[in-house]
């Protein structure tokens, strides 16, 4: 009976390492989904708040791939009180390396390098994403877990749910939509520290651009607020020429 | 004339520098802001009220662009700061291996939040002390500089024929006017004459590294804010606040290294001959010093930012007749929250100056009403034991600005 006991034991958790492992796949798919070597697009956030007043955000952003590791480099362009601000990052394959982060101000004249830590949970722009909605947050930052298979809309769908593995998120939990034809992430769902919805997101026009699978518009709503997030990628392009000091701090300080 | 060679000189350079493939592209930005403050004590008169209009444009040609900056400013309080007034004005190229910045620019170097140990080549304009932006409180100079952009390393040389000072505010319709004695008169106009002999140069390494960013600094320079000596003006038999401006040389450099969520800040900077005044004010001694600063910036989450510094200074070969301390120190604060979607930010800044207990406090809150206009309410609050701090007591005050971004 004992022997009965620890096998059923082992064997559930053999089951539940391998929906583990399986869901790990899935997100290291979806992060690893072809992107090419380096990218460029341009960014226009809406901001829109729960009376309907709207703000508007355009950013510019290269990014190149080093072996495993992104640099970033983006340049704010509107509005003009933050126009030629730029915000450059080594983001670390290594979840154990924090990422480089260089901030320039332009009203200081100044680059101010600043925590690789900071930023990650705090909302970009006065927006509804975090700047790690924005960036790619590392897979293993997180415990993942294959919840089921869905269809919807004509397509498949794995939903994955998603724990930060350290305190200090600003999510305890997040339900992932993943279309299984292109391992894009339609829908997150966030949710808070009481495990209430907190934030939705929905991406839409994903289509192929230089045969790589994109994004064209995300829509982020914080449910408890009302306010929400129009993010549309405009003019995306893949393996464009991008010289390597594009992504330095001279670059940051003298701008576009 | 020199203005219009200047310009002249600056369109052959854009001219001859671009590739003819490439576009012309030009822009044109800026503000328009009003400013008022009102002092808080008797007799509570309005402080400052000035209101400009802030034009940049910049126009861009391949690698290279001319860059400008124009204030036309009307101010009702200091009838000398009405006007139009060149702010910056320089022709740029970004060449591969060696860049070029020509023309009147602001220099900023070193990592110290709003006090000077390496960054000496911008000088301040205290025309209305520090109840000023610190981006409109840096004075530009007619500077060359060229730049090795590498990756992770640059180097840059800078020479400035003709070097500026500090602006230290003396019209007697400013409420910022330096107190002078009763019977003397202040003389700042002793500035190092134009000769090259007198210019300023210096040369700046910097790093940046994964987990590490230094830089490593050296400037001939001046002590340009003034040391001030009392001399005995034959002519009109008075006393005279003479301002003195000695040639000095700066070794230095600075540090950044991120640490979880903090960055740990670190300058330091070695002057050679820095004029000291003496005890009874009558004379100065030229000594060596050293200066360090040691900040601390926490990205604490959630739209946190608290900036601490300590500076301190050393005096070197010290004797009791100087008129300063052998060792003095500033402590520094800087504490900021964002809330109501990024569209309120509350801030405050704060100086100790230690050994006098004097003290500076500037609260602000920043409302940005929509994407173009930011409105702005906040104080300046000076007091304590000595020092220029307690000198400008009377003038704590509170003030409004309104800005209009295009």
């Amino acid at each position: 009976m004992k022997k009965i006991l620890i096998a059923t034991l082992l064997l559930s958790a053999s089951f539940v390492f391998a929906a583990e492992q399986n869901a790990r796949d899935i997100m290291i798919k979806v992060k690893d989904r072809p992107d090419g070597d380096t990218r460029s697009s341009s960014m226009e956030m809406k901001l829109v708040n729960k009376n309907g007043g709207t703000r508007v955000r355009k950013i510019t952003s290269y990014a190149m791939d080093v072996g495993a590791d992104t640099k970033t480099i983006m340049f704010f362009l509107y509005p003009n009180d933050v126009k030629g601000t730029g915000f450059l990052t080594v983001n670390y394959d290594d979840v154990n390396k924090e990422d480089d982060k260089w901030l320039y101000l332009p009203a200081l004249k100044k680059t101010r390098r600043i925590s690789g830590k900071s930023s990650k949970t705090d909302y970009f722009m006065g927006s509804d994403f975090t700047y790690d909605d924005i960036g790619k947050r590392n897979v293993d930052e997180d415990t993942h877990k294959l919840l089921r298979e869905e269809s919807a809309n004509g397509f498949n769908y794995y939903v994955v749910e998603s724990t930060p593995k350290k305190e200090g998120e600003i999510f305890s939990k997040k339900l992932v939509w993943i279309r299984k034809d292109c391992d894009v992430v339609e829908k997150v769902e966030f949710y808070d520290k009481l495990g209430k919805l907190h934030r939705q997101m929905i991406s839409s026009d994903i289509k192929k651009v230089d045969g790589f699978w994109t994004v064209g518009k995300m829509e982020m709503k914080n449910v408890q607020t009302g306010h929400s997030t129009e993010l549309l990628f405009l003019d995306p392009k893949f393996n464009v020429q991008l010289d390597s000091k594009i992504f330095t701090v001279n670059k940051l300080e003298r701008g576009l | 004339m020199v203005k219009k060679l200047s310009l002249a000189l600056l369109s052959a350079a854009f001219a001859f520098s671009a590739h003819a493939q490439d576009e012309l592209s030009l822009q044109l930005n800026g503000f328009v802001d009003s400013y008022h403050a009102l002092q808080l004590r008797s007799p509570q008169q309005i402080m400052s009220s000035r209101t400009r209009l802030r034009l940049e444009m910049r126009a861009n040609y391949g690698e290279a662009s001319l860059f400008s900056s124009v204030n036309l400013a009307y101010n009702g309080i200091i009838k000398d700061q009405t006007g139009a007034f060149l702010r910056e004005a320089y022709f740029d190229y970004a060449g591969r291996f060696l860049e070029v910045k020509a023309g009147r620019q602001i220099v900023t170097w070193g990592v110290a939040d709003g006090l000077r140990l390496t960054d000496l080549i911008s000088p301040m304009d205290y025309t209305e002390f520090m109840a000023n932006d610190y981006d409109d409180i840096r004075v530009p100079v007619n500077a060359i500089n060229l730049k090795y952009p590498g990756e992770s390393f640059s180097a840059e040389v800078v020479f400035v024929p003709v070097p500026e000072y500090f602006v230290i505010p003396t019209s007697d319709d400013n409420p910022w006017q330096m107190p002078v004695p009763n019977g003397m008169r202040m003389d700042l106009s002793g500035t190092p004459a134009k000769h090259i002999k007198n210019s300023e140069f210096g040369g700046r390494f910097r790093f940046f590294l994964e987990n590490l960013d230094f830089s490593l600094t050296a400037l001939r320079t001046f002590n340009k804010s003034p040391v001030t000596v009392v001399n005995f003006d034959s002519e009109t038999k008075s006393a005279v606040i003479k301002g003195i401006y000695e040639p000095m040389n700066v070794v230095g450099g600075d540090v950044s290294i991120p640490a979880g969520e903090i960055v740990i800040r670190g300058e330091v900077a070695a002057y050679f001959g820095e004029p000291i005044a003496l005890k009874n004010s009558m004379d100065y001694w030229l000594r060596k010093s050293f200066n360090a600063l040691l900040g601390v910036d926490w990205y604490a989450g959630d739209n946190w930012t608290i900036m601490v510094q300590y500076m301190h200074k050393v005096i070197m070969d010290y004797q009791s007749i100087l008129g300063t301390d052998q060792n003095t120190s500033m402590l520094t604060a800087r504490i900021s929250k964002e809330v109501l979607n990024n569209t309120l930010k509350l801030s405050v800044y704060g100086m100790l100056d230690v050994d006098n207990v004097g003290f500076y406090v500037r609260p602000v809150a920043d409302y940005l009403l929509n994407d173009q206009i930011t409105l702005s309410l906040g104080a300046d609050w000076l007091g304590g034991r000595r020092g220029t701090f307690k000198t400008y007591k009377k003038n704590t005050q509170i003030w409004v600005k309104g800005k209009f971004f295009f």
